[in-house]
C-alpha cells in the first residue's frame, strides 16, 4: 500500500475499521478481573454476591457525608460528636461503617476521622500511596484523586494545586495536607459560609459538595454541583 | 476448599471493624501527643506505606490513632504483632525545601506505625 495517501485511504475500502469494544484497559482492570475470577473460581463469594456488591457500591454518593456536616453546623452537640467519635455520628446519616452492605463485613478501614476547618485553617485530603477515601460515607473517588498527578502534587504544591480547582487561600489561612495512607480516613468540615443564616438541614447539605469534603472547594450559597474540570483536547491525539 | 484461610481477617474484623478489632493487642503506646519525632529510614522492600518524602524528617505527634498490625506485616497475612499508630504533624519547610517561604505556616499531617518513629 502506498504512503502517498493519506489515513483514510489506507485501508483499501473507503471506511475506516471498526472501533474495538474496548479501547483501553489499565494493568490495575486487568489485574482486578483475573482476582474476581480466581476467587469466584475458589468459592471465596459467587458471581452474585459480587454484583451486588458493586451494586450497593455504586449507589452510595457524597450526601451522607454532606448531611453529616449540615448537622453539625445546626447542632454543636453533634459537631462535637462528629470530631470525637466519626463513627457513631455516621449513623446519624443513615451509615453503618461495620456493616454498610448488609453482607456482615465492613467494605473498608472503619477509622473515620472529621478535620475542622477554622478562619485560620484549611484542610485538604489526599492519598499518595493510591486512593485510600471514606468511601462508606462519600461513595467512590473523582477519578483525578486517583491520578498520580494530584497525588504526588498536592503533598507538595497545595497551594498551586488548590488555585487550579480555583481556590486560593490568603497566607495567614494555614493550608494543612491530610495524606491518608493508614487506616485512617478523612471527611473535611468547612466552615458554615456567610448567607445561608436561617437554612434548613436540607439546604445546607445541598452546599457541601464532595470537592468542599475533599477540601478543594469551600461551600457557598448558589454553589450545589462539584466544580467543573476544564477539558484540553490533547494537540496530537492517539489513533487508533 | 482451599488450605489458605483467605477470610480470617474479614472473620475477625465482623461486627468491630478494622483497627478496632486490634485493640488492646499493642501494649502501652511509647509516644504522646505533642512529642517530637523523627521518621526512621528503615529498609522496604516489598511493601511500606511510610513514604519516602517523609523519611528523616522531623514532626510532631498530633494524634494517637489505633492499634493495628503495621502494613509492612499485614501484607503478608502476618496479623499477630499490633503495634500503635500515630498521625504526625510536619512543617511544609522541613518536608521541602523548596516550599515557598512566603506561607510558613502551612503543614502537612500522614500516619505512621511504631515502628517507623524515634524520639528527638
Amino acid at each position: 500500500m502506498s504512503n502517498d495517501h493519506d489515513h483514510d485511504h489506507d485501508h483499501g475500502h473507503g471506511h475506516k475499521p471498526p472501533a474495538p469494544m474496548v479501547e483501553e484497559i489499565s494493568d490495575f482492570e486487568a489485574l482486578e478481573i483475573a482476582v474476581r475470577e480466581l476467587a469466584i473460581e475458589k468459592g471465596l463469594f459467587s458471581a452474585e454476591d459480587h454484583r451486588r456488591f458493586t451494586e450497593f457500591a455504586e449507589h452510595i454518593g457524597p450526601t451522607p457525608a454532606a448531611r453529616m456536616v449540615a448537622k453539625a453546623w445546626l447542632d454543636p452537640e453533634y459537631k462535637k460528636q462528629c470530631l470525637t467519635d466519626a463513627i457513631k455520628a455516621s449513623f446519624a446519616v443513615g451509615v453503618d461503617w461495620l456493616n454498610p452492605t448488609g453482607f456482615g463485613t465492613p467494605s473498608d478501614y472503619t477509622d473515620l476521622r472529621v478535620l475542622e476547618d477554622t478562619p485560620t485553617m484549611h484542610h485538604v485530603v489526599v492519598c499518595t500511596l493510591c486512593s485510600c477515601y471514606p468511601r462508606p460515607i462519600l461513595g467512590f473517588q473523582p477519578e483525578w484523586y486517583r491520578t498520580p498527578n494530584y497525588r504526588r502534587r498536592l503533598v507538595r504544591w497545595p497551594r498551586q494545586v488548590l488555585a487550579e480547582f480555583g481556590l486560593t487561600l490568603p497566607a495567614e489561612v494555614e493550608v494543612r495536607v491530610e495524606d491518608s495512607n493508614q487506616k485512617c480516613r478523612f471527611i473535611v468540615m468547612p466552615m458554615r459560609p456567610a448567607g445561608t443564616e436561617g437554612w434548613t438541614e436540607d439546604q445546607l447539605t445541598e452546599i457541601v459538595t464532595r470537592d468542599c469534603l475533599i477540601g478543594v472547594a469551600l461551600p457557598k450559597p448558589g454553589m450545589t454541583t462539584n466544580i467543573p474540570l476544564p477539558v484540553h483536547k490533547p494537540a496530537k491525539p492517539a489513533h487508533h | 476448599m482451599s488450605q489458605h484461610d483467605r477470610t480470617h481477617h474479614a472473620t475477625i474484623a465482623t461486627g468491630k471493624g478494622d483497627p478496632q478489632c486490634f485493640k488492646g493487642t499493642a501494649g502501652p503506646a511509647k509516644f504522646k501527643v505533642g512529642d517530637r519525632v523523627r521518621i526512621k529510614n528503615l529498609p522496604d522492600i516489598f511493601y511500606t506505606r511510610c513514604q519516602v518524602y517523609t523519611r528523616g524528617a522531623v514532626g510532631v505527634v498530633a494524634v494517637v490513632t489505633h492499634e493495628s498490625p503495621a502494613p509492612e506485616d499485614e501484607a503478608w497475612g502476618h496479623v499477630d504483632q499490633s503495634e500503635w499508630f500515630y498521625i504526625v504533624r510536619f512543617k511544609q519547610k522541613d518536608l521541602w525545601p523548596e516550599y515557598p517561604t512566603n506561607f510558613p505556616n502551612d503543614t502537612l499531617q500522614t500516619e505512621f506505625s511504631e515502628r517507623w518513629l524515634e524520639s528527638v
